[in-house]
């Protein structure tokens, strides 16, 4: 009974907070929201290995490129429907995360930050240089002209693509929301923290990571062919080293691991920086010591912070401290 | 005449210049009850260390039910029905109570592939008679929702051990379950440890001999990497080699001789 009640609370969290996002419409610009939708969803992937699995990627471009590209490559070459070209973008992510999966989740933390971000760099010059007969290089591929409009939800229009990204994001939380509940988010907060322990109760702690790598990157690489479909245009910019921690950054500063952290981190992250780059020239410098900043004053993240105080605010109604103790802590 | 489950022949861990175990021929006989002690460094935890496949040892073999299991991995040993406490408890701090055990009871009673781990959740398995049953047997439930790193150092033994009987293993593996537990709690865990006696082996390693010593059916002495004695508590107690390096014996049974006075 408890933890039907709980549950339904969560379930509520997630629908009441993109409502709120669906109402920031009213009097935001919709480019904002929609970059605030498609940079949550990239930071979700980075979230869940970090603070769930206990991995930190410096190499999280590399996997958005992935799904930027195989949309890019579809929609440029092959064909024009954009949900088709997503899907593609979604299993090329899946491909890269399942080939270098196996290797990478091998090692030691410290060495897996820095093989990410190798492969970044790889993608980065394959895609710039080596392979820029297919890729035009610096140029880019442009396809917006090439994009077919669809029936119900047309991706050409940002209104529906703002829909739609909502729609996604929504899916998304679903998904993570239950992938916490599930014995395999389980099993990855018990390799986080205890992997001989786990070893020892007869799982592979090979296995439970892997899975959990191709989960995190295949949902970065959904976020890269939304950016693909959604700007018509893909870059090798998209997989820029100088871009490599982005998503580590926003996780921290929205809180690790928890389900909020990436849309709240999101939300700040992009807001900081189109505020201060309407207001400085050299916005880049700023918000790097405004992160230095928020991070030193308080680890847990801004979604860390908010949510005891939320927490106090929502259970005074139905008072059960008790009930939500330790799922609410998994939050 | 029950047969032999586990089995060592010249196992063998060095640490450097250190041999911390040397040459050991154990065999343990299906569900037979044996106490492993020694004093500090005697190569209690690096003997289960090896059983277990924590490491490889330098030299020897190892055999399960007859097999030789020297090089399987320690998943491998869970399949084939070992399981381990540490003595450092090893529990899952960041989970609760309850989802402790649920990993525990998942492994071990359902089928546990990746998708069906994938496709079931916590909440789901969280009420199973046998995961209920166990709290109320470790007196957990009312930390059931708590996280672990919230319990105290006896709840958090308890519970390991609690883990380490759900997984209803052919051989329970104990090294030193009882450290820093309060009597009434040492008395609670021995008499389920008790209750398990002829459905299960269970070997224990003990520092403080008088906790075991009308629990084990037969004692195992390590001094310095060796064995030293093996066979019943007063056969043990009495050979000279022992009085001579486990001082600790004597003194233990100083006390208990002390104490029936
Ligand atoms: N990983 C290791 N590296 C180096 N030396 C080790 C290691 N593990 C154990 N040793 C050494 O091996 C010897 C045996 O240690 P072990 O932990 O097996 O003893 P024990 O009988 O379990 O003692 P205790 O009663 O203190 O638990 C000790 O001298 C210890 O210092
Ligand atoms: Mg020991």
């Amino acid at each position: 009974m408890a933890a039907m009640v709980n549950a339904w609370r969560w379930w509520w969290g997630i629908l009441l907070a993109f409502f709120l996002v669906g109402l920031s419409r009213l009097f935001l610009p919709l480019p904002f929201i929609i970059e605030v939708l498609i940079f949550s969803i990239y930071t979700m992937g980075c979230s869940f290995l970090l603070g769930r699995v206990g991995f930190i990627s410096f190499g999280q471009p590399a996997y958005l490129a992935a799904g930027a590209y195989g949309t890019a490559f579809y929609l440029f070459y092959f064909g024009s429907n954009p949900y088709v070209g997503i899907l593609i973008g979604i299993l090329s992510g899946l491909a890269v995360s399942g080939i270098v999966g196996p290797l990478f989740v091998r090692l030691r933390s410290d060495y897996f930050a820095l093989v990410n971000l190798a492969l970044a760099v790889i993608i980065y010059y394959l895609m710039q240089k080596v392979l820029a007969g297919i890729t035009k290089g610096d140029n880019g591929l442009w396809f917006l002209t090439n994009i077919a409009s669809t029936p119900v939800l047309d991706l050409g229009k940002p209104d529906h693509f703002f829909i739609f990204s909502i729609l996604v994001a929504l899916a998304i939380w679903a998904f993570y929301k239950y992938l916490d509940d599930s014995v395999f988010g389980a099993c990855c907060l018990a390799t986080k923290i205890n992997e001989d322990k786990l070893k020892f109760l007869g799982y592979s702690n090979y296995g439970v990571r892997l899975l959990a790598f191709v989960i995190a990157n295949t949902t970065t690489a959904l976020a890269g062919a939304m950016y693909a479909v959604y700007l018509g245009f893909v870059s090798p910019e998209i997989t820029s080293p100088a871009r490599a921690a982005d998503p580590v950054v926003v996780t921290i500063l929205g809180g690790t691991g928890t389900l909020f952290g990436p849309l709240v981190g999101a939300i700040a992250y992009t807001g900081m920086k189109d505020v201060i780059s309407k207001l400085i020239g050299n916005w880049e410098l700023f918000i790097g010591f405004l992160l230095v900043f928020i991070m030193l004053a308080g680890e847990k993240g801004i979604w860390g912070t908010l949510q005891p105080w939320l927490e106090r605010l929502f259970s005074r109604k139905k008072a059960s401290p008790a009930a939500g103790e330790g799922a609410g802590a998994r939050q | 005449m029950s047969t032999e489950i586990i089995k060592t022949v010249g196992v063998t861990k060095c640490f450097g210049a250190l041999v911390a175990v040397d040459r050991v021929d154990y065999s343990l006989r299906e569900n037979e009850v044996a106490g492993i002690i020694g004093s500090n460094g005697a190569g209690k935890t690096t003997f289960f260390n090896l059983v277990t496949g924590y490491y490889p040892p330098d030299e020897g073999s190892i055999f399960y039910k007859g097999r030789d299991v020297t090089r399987m991995t320690p998943q491998q040993r869970v399949a084939l029905g070992m399981t381990r406490t540490f003595q450092l408890t090893s529990t899952f701090d960041n989970l609760a109570v309850i989802d402790n055990l649920v990993l525990v009871y998942f492994r071990a009673h359902r089928d546990s592939t990746l998708l069906k781990l994938l496709l079931s959740t916590c909440r789901r398995h969280r009420n199973e008679d046998k995961i209920v049953a166990t709290l109320e047997t470790f007196d957990l439930q009312h930390v059931r929702d708590r996280l672990v790193k919230n319990l105290s150092l006896g709840e958090k033994r308890r519970l390991e051990i609690a883990m380490a009987v759900l997984a209803e293993p052919q051989v329970l593996m104990l090294d030193e379950p009882l450290a820093g537990l309060a009597e009434s709690e040492i008395k609670v865990i021995l008499e389920v440890l008790g209750r398990r006696v002829g459905k299960q082996t269970i070997l224990i390693v003990e520092h403080k001999i008088s906790h075991v010593k009308d629990f084990v059916q037969r004692l195992t002495v390590m001094h310095e990497g060796r064995v030293i004695a093996d066979g019943g508590y007063e056969e043990c107690l009495s050979d000279p080699e022992v009085r001579r390096s486990y001082w600790q014996i004597d003194t233990e049974q100083e006390g208990s001789k002390h104490a029936a006075a």
